[in-house]
């Protein structure tokens, strides 16, 4: 008896597969999107920035002062000098995103970044991913009272401006990189739980998971076969679009002062550093590098999860963008 | 029309609103890590004089009489005095000079975003060819892929110091001085009919609203767009366009207030994305409003601060919402008043 | 719901959140921190869940439209009931009110024998 209830939910279970594989005009959908392709080539680029910066750019090398080696602030090499500037590479390219105030060559320090925004953005979109997801398949599996609790809850932390709530989060557990990840997973938990509660009360509603049931699967086989993988494209899809957010929101509790230790070549830091002594003399090489890096590999983001949303559901392309 | 009662009803859940915030803050507050004692003393302060500052400050009482008396100050808008910022002064007084600063900005900044997303959206909406469609769709998206920490920079660098148009920092220049009425210096110096004076606050406050603006501008925008365009799809529209009725532009006209629904509650919700938003505005053109107050007060510990700024903040958010819900249903009658 | 049974369940909240919260202080005592600290950071956590919940009533009852077209604006499907989700909010207001005279009371009660 025992193995004819495994076949009867093993056949269950490939109506599961089957859904997987009609995902399949999802990815086609996705690549025939050029938008989108823009924004994974975006990624693709900023990721191999920073694998190479974390592989052969020395961080010690990048976080202290290089005085004597390059002239003091000076402009990107092929732009031009500046007064009073001691001309040492003028005209080459030996700095071509210029120095800063401790003459660090820029340019290092930007691909740098791109390593800082990749590893502490994906933790922070990993961990509320799985918070969220956790919270959201609890919600709208238990329902009632289990869900009604976590999900006013979560309404509530969305109803917040989630700058604001990270600067109050952080007054909590205090200032550094590490902090801002834990305040930015809480800010960001609540989006991930609402959309997976959402997909999940979709797959709930369906009739095979109460035949799963009725034929005695217990709890977490359910989730795990059956909810989790009809899930998995509204949480790629948050995942891609809060990516960029989570690098923004790092960056921007950086640039305030919260984030990372002075001198980590970190963009939030650098565009700080660039506003507060760059500007007002009109060395805008400073900030606008930095600056370029985060925009460009924010819009990489929004692009692909843009276009994911519409391959997912085409009735959103013409509604919501 | 709007009833008097509605508009009451919805004025008395501000109190529970600031009851939780102020609970909120209340609960932050004791539980980050600093000691507002040590705080005030200074690092290098003798145990006694620490024992001393505890006690004046009731610091030493059990917690739930401290929850009592803040709850009893803040009815009183009594947040007690900054510790480090603004030493011995009261709260209230520190706020009451820097809020309307904010709030000037904030709300030119809203402003700019509806004045400019609006038409945008809609333009996007009913110009629906592959071209205009992209760019609205890459503008938006490139809308809010632009922080304003870099966006703020690059206008200032192009505006104030290559091109010299407009002033990089600060509100008004330095040789007007204007006796504050409201705090918002384009406010009073109208007031006051100094109109040269007006111009350079009216400069100095562009840039900055802008860049706050083109932030709430994206979406806005996309919010319109996305609206009107379901409306256009609705089965009324179609029929009515099918029978004839009206010009387009009735009909369009029609629709742009249906449409507009669910853009004004969500310009409640993106008001508070503003606000974050002047926080670094603020930052950016060396503005002394409550979001710079802000993050100097959790940088040094200076609890009665953070307190007092939050709260104001909380108020702003939850009047924007109780304007916009009131608008939002005189905009759609179903709403029950 | 009638009247007692909601009763009931707020009771049920509070003392939970009580239990729940001098417990905590409790365990935090043995554990080596100070009564003091033990206290205040318990307490401080209830008002966190009671500030919250208060925040949510009045959220659920005000801001519902703004956040039900912002939640849809994100991808999410909003479909609560008023009801229950007032039912939801007071469980947790109880719990954390629960929480801090659980607190208070641990504290003093800790405070007399010591």
């Amino acid at each position: 008896m025992s193995t004819q209830t495994e076949t009867e939910t093993e056949d269950i279970g490939d109506r599961g597969v089957i859904e997987r594989v009609r995902a399949s005009p999802f990815l086609s959908q996705l690549l025939s999107n050029r938008l989108a392709l823009a924004g994974l080539t975006i990624i693709f680029f900023m990721v191999a920035i920073g694998l190479y910066a974390r592989l052969f750019i020395d961080l010690q090398s990048v976080t202290q002062t290089q005085i004597g080696t390059n002239p003091n602030v000076a402009p990107p090499s092929w732009w031009g000098q500046k007064e009073g500037q001691i001309v040492t590479d003028y005209g080459t390219w030996a700095y071509p995103f210029g120095t800063d105030i401790q003459s660090r060559d820029i340019f290092t320090r930007v691909l740098y970044g791109a390593w800082l925004a990749i590893k502490f953005g994906t933790i922070t979109v990993g961990a509320s991913t799985i918070l969220g997801v956790g919270l959201g398949i609890l919600a709208a599996y238990y329902g009632d009272i289990t869900d009604n609790v976590i999900m006013r809850t979560m309404d509530v932390l969305l109803s917040f401006p989630s700058l604001l709530l990270a600067l109050a989060l952080v007054a909590i557990f205090g200032t550094g990189l590490w902090k801002v990840v834990i305040a930015l997973t809480l800010v960001y938990t609540p989006r991930f739980a609402r959309v997976v509660r959402g997909a999940a009360l979709k797959v709930l509603e369906d009739e095979y998971i109460e035949a799963t049931e009725a034929l005695g699967a217990k709890d977490p086989r359910v989730i795990v076969r059956h909810i989790l993988p009809n899930c998995l494209a509204p949480i790629t899809v948050q995942s891609t679009l809060n990516f960029g957010l989570a690098i923004i929101d790092i960056a921007a509790l950086s640039f305030l002062g919260f984030g990372s230790e002075a001198g980590t070549p970190e963009w939030g830091l650098m565009l700080a550093n660039g506003v507060e002594q760059g500007l007002l003399t009109g060395d805008w090489w400073w900030s606008f590098f930095p600056g370029l890096f985060l925009a460009i590999t924010v819009l990489g983001f929004n692009l692909l999860g843009d276009g994911m949303r519409d391959a997912l559901d085409p009735r959103m392309r013409e509604t919501v963008d | 029309m709007i009833s008097k009662r509605f508009v009451v009803k919805r004025l008395l859940l501000l109190i529970p609103v600031l009851f939780g915030v102020a609970t909120f803050v209340f609960a932050i507050l004791h539980l980050s890590p600093g000691d507002p004692a040590r705080v005030i003393a200074g690092q290098r302060a003798s145990e006694e004089f620490i024992q001393q500052i505890r006690v004046e400050l009731g610091l030493n009482d059990p917690i739930w009489v401290q929850y009592g008396r803040f709850l009893m100050d803040a009815v009183q808008l009594d947040f007690g005095q900054s510790y480090q910022i603004r030493r011995n002064t009261p709260v209230k007084q520190v706020l009451r000079y820097k809020l309307p600063v904010t709030l000037e900005m904030a709300i030119y900044g809203q402003l700019f975003g509806i004045l400019l997303g609006i038409p945008a959206g809609l333009l996007g909406a009913i110009k629906q060819d592959a071209l205009s469609d992209h760019l609205t769709r890459i503008g938006a998206l490139t809308g809010i892929s632009v922080p304003i920490y870099w966006s703020g920079p690059l206008v200032i660098l192009l505006f104030a110091q290559v091109l010299g148009w407009f002033p990089a920092s600060g509100r008004i220049a330095s040789e007007f001085d204007i006796q504050p009425i409201t705090g918002m210096i384009t406010f009073d110096t109208l007031v006051r009919g100094n109109f040269a004076a007006f111009e350079s606050a009216a400069m100095h406050l562009l840039l900055p609203s802008l860049v706050i603006g083109i932030y709430s501008m994206a979406l806005i925008s996309r919010m319109m767009r996305s609206s009107m365009l379901e409306v256009i799809r609705q089965d009324y529209m179609r029929t009515a366009r099918a029978k004839g009725q009206g010009s387009k532009i009735t009909i369009m006209k029609h629709g742009f207030r249906n449409a507009l629904i669910p853009v004004v509650t969500v310009i409640g919700i993106q008001f508070g994305t503003l606000l974050g938003g002047a926080v670094l505005t603020e930052t950016v053109f060396g503005i002394a409003g409550i979001g710079t107050l802000l993050v100097q007060a959790i940088q040094v510990g200076d609890y009665p601060i953070v307190q007092g700024t939050v709260l104001t903040f909380a108020f702003l958010f939850t009047l924007v919402n109780l304007l916009v819900d009131v608008t939002y249903s005189y905009l759609d009658p179903r709403i029950e008043q | 719901m009638d009247l007692r049974e909601r009763g009931r369940l707020v009771g049920r909240a509070l003392a939970l959140g009580g239990a729940l919260a001098a417990l905590t202080v409790v365990a935090l005592v043995v554990s080596g921190e100070t009564l003091r600290f033990a206290s205040e950071k318990v307490f401080a956590v209830a008002a966190l869940v009671f500030g919250f919940s208060l925040l949510g009533w009045s959220g659920s009852v005000f801001a519902g439209e703004g956040i039900e077209h912002f939640q849809q604006h994100i991808g999410g499907r909003a479909d609560w009931s008023e009801a229950d989700s007032r039912r939801a909010i007071v469980v947790l207001g109880s719990v954390g009110l629960g929480g801090m005279v659980g607190a208070s009371l641990a504290t003093v009660a800790l405070g007399s024998v010591a």
